[in-house]
């Protein structure tokens, strides 16, 4: 299947060029033709034309798109479509990159998305530290308004469809798509029982399709491309390109477009320029925070697709991917994860509320010395609880949780016996 | 006196019409009258059920649930350091103890200071960890050694 090292740029295409986010240069490098080609065909062709891409989910949940499509019921009626731009799972920044890069790419794909769909609404809801990102998205929604792409009787080809930005206010669990659905309604963030599926019931109990933002950017190269096209690059399984956002103690760290498949190690030591000078790899998190961890000798000849990280007991998710150096302390990094999550919890189901305190507060007992090395059993335990078992996947939290202990028990050991001294800062 | 100004009362109304319900309203007018008043004072709130018919419950749920609006009366200047996992790999509990010193130092020559300083989880700026927005404003790359320097830019120590 395909040269999976050539890198095809397809949602970077718009990289290194000067006002990149106005219509015009857009437009100039073939924005909005694959509007043009949707709308003379039939919603059925469009969501085929997706199905057979192949395209998955970048989100995190690697679901497959044009799949997901086919749910919303062929009735009359309101429906909408929502692009998750809330961007939270700690590590990932890639969504921002499409914001500030192309914003009128994400647009097109929600017109050409919403019309498969059958919605005559959208909304991109953005979490609201991305301040500039947000006017960013703003004016590009107003140029496509002024110039005819939105609004009634697109292009003189009879579609209909409005969209609006709607701003988060801080909460990560917002990123989950019946939280977000709930926070567009003016609600707490909390997730809702599935099913009914959004696709059926979601927005005010109507049938919503919820995409994340890289996914909707993808559709308009699809459409204009042809699926054959996009199945060329990447792997069988995990056709196309993916935004990969890379941190850590990097020389160029950033955001990356390749085609699934690629190796982890080419892109850390190549386009991410490889470790800053005097800092070691002990762990790479291959797909953001709640991915588990792995090691170097498991990275060494690992590819960037869904399957190969799935074989090796982690995920790809969003794309995120940390570098955490020898100088890391595992304990510290698990106190940082469950302390976050506990901090996000929305609080409705029991493992998921209590797991992630619990946990915290056995943790504390590493700093103050109390800890027993039966408390990493306990800490084991209390992860079996909270997987599978409540309203989101939230609680799967628990995964990295017990990646981290089965790959790094002996140091978790060796901190309770030395009695480990933790450096306390002035700030807490 | 008008709890909210024309111009503030012109924008509630704005969003009161813009979205399927009055209710989805409750978040953008929380962020307009946070950016105006710099936080959400309980006379707002039972303005907005009195005046707006947006129920006081439903008001409160939304303050209370999400992290960036403030019930209490802010300083100047607030900090949200991003103490995730990236950005503390690159520094960022050292950093905001950098901070927590300069404000320490601020209030010890007698005056009160215009800052304060949160955690908060990742800001999706992790390419230029560690990250930290003051107000508004994102500043990437910020370490114990720099981070005085952008403080100063806000209010200098007296
Ligand atoms: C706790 C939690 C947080 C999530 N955060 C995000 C997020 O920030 N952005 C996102 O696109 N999806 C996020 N998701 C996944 C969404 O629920 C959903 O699967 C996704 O938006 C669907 O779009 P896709 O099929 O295009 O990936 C999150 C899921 C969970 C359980
Ligand atoms: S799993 Fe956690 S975050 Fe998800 S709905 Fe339940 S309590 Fe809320
Ligand atoms: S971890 Fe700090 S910005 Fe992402």
């Amino acid at each position: 299947m395909g040269d999976t090292i050539t890198k095809v740029k397809i949602l970077t295409q718009y990289e290194g060029m000067s006002n990149s986010r106005s219509l015009s240069t857009y437009k100039e490098h073939g924005g909005y033709e694959a509007l043009a080609v949707a709308l003379k065909k039939s919603p059925d062709e469009i969501v085929s034309i997706v199905k057979d891409s192949g395209l998955r989910g970048r989100g995190g949940a690697g679901f497959p798109t044009g799949l997901k499509w086919s749910f919303v019921p062929k009735t009359e009626g309101k429906k909408y479509l929502l692009c998750n731009n809330d961007e939270g799972e700690p590590g990932t920044f890639k969504d921002r990159y499409i914001l500030e890069l192309s914003p009128h790419m994400l647009i097109e794909g929600m017109i050409i998305s919403a019309f498969a769909v059958g919605a005559q609404k959208g909304y991109v809801y953005t979490r609201c530290e991305f301040f500039d990102e947000i006017k960013w998205l703003d004016d590009a929604i107003k140029e496509a308004y002024e110039a005819g792409y939105l609004g009634k009787n697109i292009l003189g080809l009879g579609f209909d469809f409005d969209l609006d930005q709607y701003q988060g206010a801080g909460a990560y669990i917002c990123g989950e798509e019946t939280g977000l659905i709930s926070s567009l309604e003016g609600k707490k963030g909390q997730p809702k029982l599935k099913p009914p599926f959004p696709a059926v019931s979601g927005y005010l109990g109507c049938p919503t399709v919820v995409n994340n933002t890289e996914t909707l950017s993808a559709v308009p190269w699809i459409v204009k491309n042809g699926s054959d096209a996009y199945r060329a690059i990447g792997t069988e399984k995990s056709p196309g390109t993916k935004l990969f956002s890379i941190s850590g103690p990097l020389k160029n760290p950033g955001v990356f477009e390749v085609p699934l498949g690629y190796p982890m190690m080419k892109l850390v030591e190549e386009d991410a320029g490889g470790l800053l000078e005097g800092e070691e790899l002990k762990a790479i998190i291959p797909g953001g925070l709640s991915a588990p961890v792995l090691l170097p000798e498991d990275v060494k000849d690992l590819t960037l697709d869904y399957e190969a990280i799935a074989a090796s007991k982690s995920m790809l998710g969003s794309g995120a991917i940390t570098i955490i150096p020898k100088r890391q302390c595992m304990v510290e990094l698990l106190k940082l994860i469950m302390d976050f999550y506990h901090h996000e919890s929305c609080g409705q189901c029991t493992p998921c509320r209590e797991g992630t305190g619990w946990i915290t507060n056995i943790l504390e007992g590493f700093f103050d010395k109390s800890a027993t090395v039966d408390d990493i059993d306990q800490i084991y335990a209390i992860c079996q609880q909270m997987a599978g078992r409540t309203i989101c996947a939230l609680s799967d939290a628990a995964m990295p949780t017990v990646g981290i202990i089965n790959k790094f028990r002996d140091e978790l050991v060796s901190y309770i016996e030395r009695g480990t001294e933790r450096e306390r800062f002035s700030y807490i | 006196m008008a709890v909210f100004t024309p111009q503030i009362e012109e924008k509630i109304e704005h969003y009161l019409q813009r979205y399927e319900t009055r209710r989805s309203a409750i978040l953008p007018i929380l962020h307009v009258i946070q950016d105006e008043y710099g936080w959400i004072k309980d006379e707002h709130i039972k303005e907005l059920d009195e005046k707006f018919q947006l129920h006081r419950v439903h008001v409160q749920e939304v303050a209370t649930f999400y992290s960036m609006y403030r019930l209490k009366e802010p300083k100047k200047f607030r900090i949200l350091f991003c103490d995730n996992v990236v950005c503390c790999i690159m520094g960022a509990k050292q950093t905001m103890a950098k901070v927590q010193e300069y404000i320490v130092a601020y209030e010890k020559a007698g005056k009160d200071c215009p800052f304060s300083l949160e955690g908060v989880p990742c800001l999706g700026v992790c390419d230029g960890a560690p990250a930290m927005l003051i107000n508004k404003d994102r500043h990437l790359k910020i370490n114990p050694d720099n981070v005085a320097e952008y403080m100063e830019r806000y209010a200098p120590l007296p």
